[in-house]
């Protein structure tokens, strides 16, 4: 300032195109640190669901990985992801930016896969209807076997609950498809017999009527697929800049909603992909792998079994039916006290699995839905944005 | 009470046999013809009777009473359990008879669990066993009892006015955003028609002659606490009910990806579609679930709610999904007058939802209808907005044949006009939405039109459908400029003009626009009639135009008259290809030019009148010609080929 008036102006030329410089530089640095920032945070976020009981006491593995507390853990750190990403994509930005490419056609594949996310949510609430007809099944079960003393009357009873129980779980996966039949097969046409023999029959119906709020022929395992079938990394120049995001929001987007569909039955899963690329020299996708690891691992176990998901809760419900199943079909009075013993044991296992999934279901129910809100917000936001950008260079003709 | 006697002397009759065989045996043990190992059998049994009619003195008696009557429940479930008919169809003598079995199952148990814990014999807690069994037994008759019931009564109803056919289905309305013509007259009406229709009509979804049986089994479940068993086998009768009158409404469910992908004719369809079946599920059907649920199991506290809720919830997140997945899709034009049917069927329904969903149970669901409602009305918004941006976009390279009536032009009006019949709607709507500042004509006409201060020209609404017509008028505006021919600028202005004049005053959007509006616009289209006669006629005017009133020189006259018939002929040859559909609007024109030209030319032929031979037209001819004029064809004057 204290130079000659040619120098100041020169000078002030030459400082000004370093501020230019160091504005725009310095935009780009705080883009860079954003996207490293949401890197670390979705790394250090699926960490903690990989190790979940450090935190909690290790008194009860309720919060074990694909329990019902765990995949309330998951929704919130989807939630949150979300709304980083969101900030990121969005706030502070120049519409024209993400209308660019790479971007022009990442995004709307990203926006896309959130839709198909949309209906994966409604899947799955009506998936856990499904769970918690099964835990109302289990707790006339308890409320049964909890009688002193036990006799045959309560027995028969818990049998009766149990074999529903075991057939909605074994008819999720052969009836699954959805198919809205209007004709039952209602079996009263031969009665009698034993109280239970009529039970295993109608059961039948069970899985299905829950499904009936989804459209025909959808599939989970194939909405999936779609998911993830133009999921690809980004490479070389594109693999700075927003592109990056966009892709970890993807997959982050993917792997939650694979997760919930392996977990909680819901609408054809046959064939559900147990695997889908994530590059595993990407930093931030370490704990995503493992956990998709370990999930598959269970899926595939469930899969020869023929079971309802691999929801904590409903594996622990499947086989502690089975077990009383097989008490109950032994039973004869009295009982040897052993026996009873074990049993008290594991009815006591059954409640505690029916409290934690009283307590859960419905708040899990309720962050579907706000995961399904939250999506369809940001959807119509980012469709704000580039509608921006589109009435900017186009306008349509008749 | 009948049945209860019969019991009991069933009962007495066991006592007196009991009584007859006592005696019998005394009689037996006193006389002497019986052999000495016979008589000490038979004093052995008269000392087992003896004690027994001890143990009838004694809490002993109790309990072989219990057993006896454990007994006989016992037979009358087997009984029970071998007749293959259910008790609902067997008549209400067996009805209550087998009622009467899980009453005297009920008594039974709470005397042997008053009793103390177990006598020398073990036997309270064997007896309590058994009859827990029995209960077992009978419970699971009833549940089957239940579902037999439940599902053999069910009842739909399908009154007439229930059809979707009659709803308008069928009709092809598609409002793509050229195709529309004067559509709206029978939507309008129509839709005043399907406000009440389903106001108060409970139904009855099980038969009621089988309700006070449901409700009995109820309570026989509920008070053996196989409450839950009766809650499962409920809510699960109920919803295949419920799924089985979906589908006979043939209401097909989609994804949300299918409906983003769906063609607008079809979403149109399904839409409409929505509407109804809003009305029959929440309006009718629901309520009557609800009503159902309060006749079987009212008095047995959160039950009822319990089981509607679960019963009703995945029918009503499908109508939400539905909702959401509409209030997500684009914003084109087309879709305002479906949206606005939405909007107002979630307004009018939601008390109904509230009513139906006042529990805790189904809260979720009452507060995402509320939170679909402001997403409906975001989206219409939007859509609103878009719309006024179609119309100040739409435009194109080459100007409108003929200088008629653009079909924009009647989009808009048509659109509005239907419009109209949501006024009410539109300004909750449109109530804070600024009309866009870009438009200050626009905001300058609003502050013009607050003079006129009658509440339906200064309503929301009324601002948004002047400022949507004057963006209408830029339009036009910008589209005249394709004519090169100014007349013809003119002539596209004034009908375009003109027909939106006749729309507002021949229909009720009449008082939106109010009458200083109407006003300014007929002098509008008067100037631009003005203004197309100075343009088109000044050259041929001013070649008879007399200055002085005098007779013209031979040759000068000769020479006019050659020149105006040739002036004639081009404005004839062009401009009957022009158009003015409006008869009104033509026939004022031809007047107006008549009143011009041919009168002047009448006073020129008349001045000259000696010349005769040059005339090539009369008068009157002329006069014939001008009807040719803005008919939209093309035409020359046969002779007026020369040179």
């Amino acid at each position: 300032m204290r130079a000659t008036e040619n120098q100041g102006s020169f000078l002030n030329r030459i400082s000004i195109r370093r501020n230019q410089v160091v504005s725009m530089d310095g935009n780009h640095e705080q883009e860079l640190e954003d996207i490293e920032l949401f890197q670390k945070h979705v790394a250090d976020r699926f960490s903690n669901l990989l190790s979940p009981s450090s935190s909690s006491s290790a008194e009860s593995p309720s919060d074990s990985i694909l329990s019902i507390a765990w995949l309330r853990k998951l929704l919130d750190t989807f939630l949150c992801c979300e709304a980083e990403f969101k900030a990121l994509l969005i706030i502070g930005r120049e519409p024209s930016q993400v209308s660019k490419p790479p971007l022009d056609r990442l995004i709307p594949e990203l926006l896309d896969r959130v839709v198909k996310a949309l209906d994966v949510c409604n899947a799955v609430t009506h998936g856990v209807e499904a769970v918690r007809h099964c835990q109302k099944l289990a707790e006339i079960a308890v409320s049964a076997l909890e009688q002193k003393p036990i006799g045959d009357g309560q027995v028969r009873r818990a049998k009766k609950a149990l074999n529903s129980l075991i057939a909605a779980v074994a008819i999720e996966d052969r009836d699954g498809v959805g198919s809205k039949s209007t004709e039952r097969a209602w079996s009263f046409g031969r009665r009698g017999g034993s109280a239970c023999a009529g039970s295993k029959d109608r059961t039948a119906g069970q899985f299905r009527s829950l499904w009936w709020g989804m459209a025909k022929g959808w599939s989970a395992a194939k909405q999936i697929q779609a998911m993830s079938s133009n999921l690809v990394a980004p490479r070389g120049a594109e693999s700075t800049g927003l592109a990056h995001p966009v892709y970890i929001m993807s997959t982050v987007v993917v792997f939650v909603m694979w997760a919930l569909v392996a977990a909680i039955p819901c609408q054809e899963r046959t064939g559900l992909v147990t695997h889908f690329p994530v590059p595993r020299q990407l930093g931030w996708a370490q704990p995503i792998i493992s956990l998709q690891e370990k999930i598959a691992e269970e899926w595939k176990k469930k899969e020869k079994k023929c079971s309802a998901g691999v929801l904590e809760e409903m594996q622990r419900l499947e086989r502690l039916a089975q077990s009383l199943i097989e008490f109950t079909d032994s039973f004869q009075c009295p009982a040897e006290a052993e026996r009873l013993g074990e049993v008290a044991a594991q009815v006591a296992e059954l409640a505690e699995t029916c409290r934690r999934m009283e307590e859960g279901l419905v708040p899990l129910q309720q962050q579907i839905r706000e995961v399904f809100h939250k999506v369809v917000r940001t959807r119509t936001e980012v469709l704000n944005v580039l509608d921006q950008v589109g009435k900017a260079s186009t306008t349509p003709t008749i | 009470m009948e049945d209860f006697k019969s019991t009991i002397q069933t009962h007495e009759g066991n006592q007196h046999i009991i009584a007859a065989a006592f005696h019998l045996t005394k009689a037996l043990v006193a006389s002497n013809y019986l052999p000495e190992d016979m008589k000490k059998i038979f004093t052995d049994l008269d000392s087992h009777f003896s004690a027994m009619a001890v143990i009838t003195e004694t809490k002993g008696r109790k309990f072989t009473d219990l057993e006896q009557r454990l007994k006989h429940a016992e037979e009358e479930v087997v009984a029970w359990m071998s007749n293959p008919l259910m008790v609902c169809d067997s008549g209400p003598h067996e009805a209550s008879q087998h009622f009467k079995v899980i009453d005297e199952i009920h008594s039974l148990m709470e005397s042997l669990r008053n009793s103390p814990a177990a006598d020398e014999f073990g036997k309270p807690t064997e007896l309590l066993r058994r009859a827990e069994s029995l209960l077992q037994t009978a419970m699971s008759r009833l549940e089957e009892e239940l579902i037999h019931i439940l599902h053999h009564h069910k009842q739909y109803f399908e009154p007439e006015y229930m059809s979707f056919r009659s709803c308008g289905s069928d009709d092809v309305y598609d409002e793509s955003f050229v195709s529309v013509e004067e559509e709206s007259q029978d939507e309008a009406s129509r839709r005043n028609s399907t406000g009440s229709e389903f106001e108060d009509h409970l139904v009855d979804l099980i038969h009621p002659n089988v309700v006070p049986h449901l409700k009995s089994i109820a309570k026989m479940m509920f008070t053996s606490d196989y409450g839950q068993e009766f809650c499962q086998a409920f809510v699960k009768a109920r919803k295949e009910a419920l799924e089985e009158y979906w589908t006979t409404l043939e209401m097909e469910t989609f994804s949300i990806e299918d409906m983003l992908r769906m063609d607008w004719k079809s979403l149109n369809y399904e839409i409409k579609k929505w509407n109804w079946i809003m009305k029959i599920i929440i309006r009718v059907y629901l309520p009557s679930e609800k009503r159902l649920c309060d006749q079987i199991l009212g008095d047995f506290g959160s039950v009822s709610p319990y089981c509607f809720v679960e019963t009703s919830k995945a029918s009503m997140v499908y109508l939400l999904t539905f909702g959401e997945a509409v209030a997500m899709g684009d914003h084109r034009p087309e879709k305002l007058i479906r949206l606005l049917d939405m909007y107002e069927i979630v307004v009018d329904l939601l008390l109904d939802i509230d009513n139906l969903l006042f529990e805790e149970a189904g809260c979720y669901v009452r507060i995402e209808f509320h939170e679909l409602l402001a997403k409906l009305g975001d989206c219409l918004r939007a859509t609103f907005v878009e719309f006024r941006r179609v119309i100040a976009s739409n435009m194109s390279t080459t100007p409108f044949p003929g200088g008629s009536i653009h079909p924009l032009t009647k989009y808009v009006m048509n659109y509005i006009n239907t419009l109209a019949e949501y006024v009410d709607t539109l300004n909750v709507l449109l109530k804070d939405q600024d009309v866009e500042e870009e438009d200050p004509d626009s905001i300058f006409e609003m502050h013009n039109h607050t003079k006129d201060s009658s509440s339906s020209t200064s309503c929301p609404t009324a601002y948004h459908f002047r400022s949507i017509t004057s963006t209408l008028e830029s339009n036009l505006n910008t589209r005249s400029k394709l004519y090169k021919d100014g007349a013809l600028q003119l002539v596209f202005l004034m009908n375009n003009i003109n027909y939106i004049v006749q729309k507002v005053k021949g229909s009720k959007l009449g008082v939106f626009f109010g009458d200083t509006w109407i006003r300014e616009h007929i002098a509008k289209v008067q100037q631009q009639a003005t203004g197309y006669v100075r343009i088109s006629w000044s050259y041929a005017l001013s070649l008879i135009r007399s200055h002085d009133g005098h007779a013209l020189p031979r040759v000068t006259f000769k020479e006019r008259c050659r020149s105006f018939s040739i002036a004639f002929e081009e404005v004839y040859r062009n401009q009957t290809g022009w158009r003015v559909p409006d008869p009104q609007l033509r026939e004022d024109l031809q007047i107006s030019i008549s009143q011009k030209v041919i009168h002047a030319y009448w006073n020129f032929t008349g001045r000259n009148s000696n010349d005769e031979r040059h005339i090539k037209y009369t008068a009157d001819d002329l006069e014939n010609f001008l009807l040719d004029l803005f008919e939209g064809s093309s035409r020359s004057l046969q002779n007026s080929r020369r040179r």
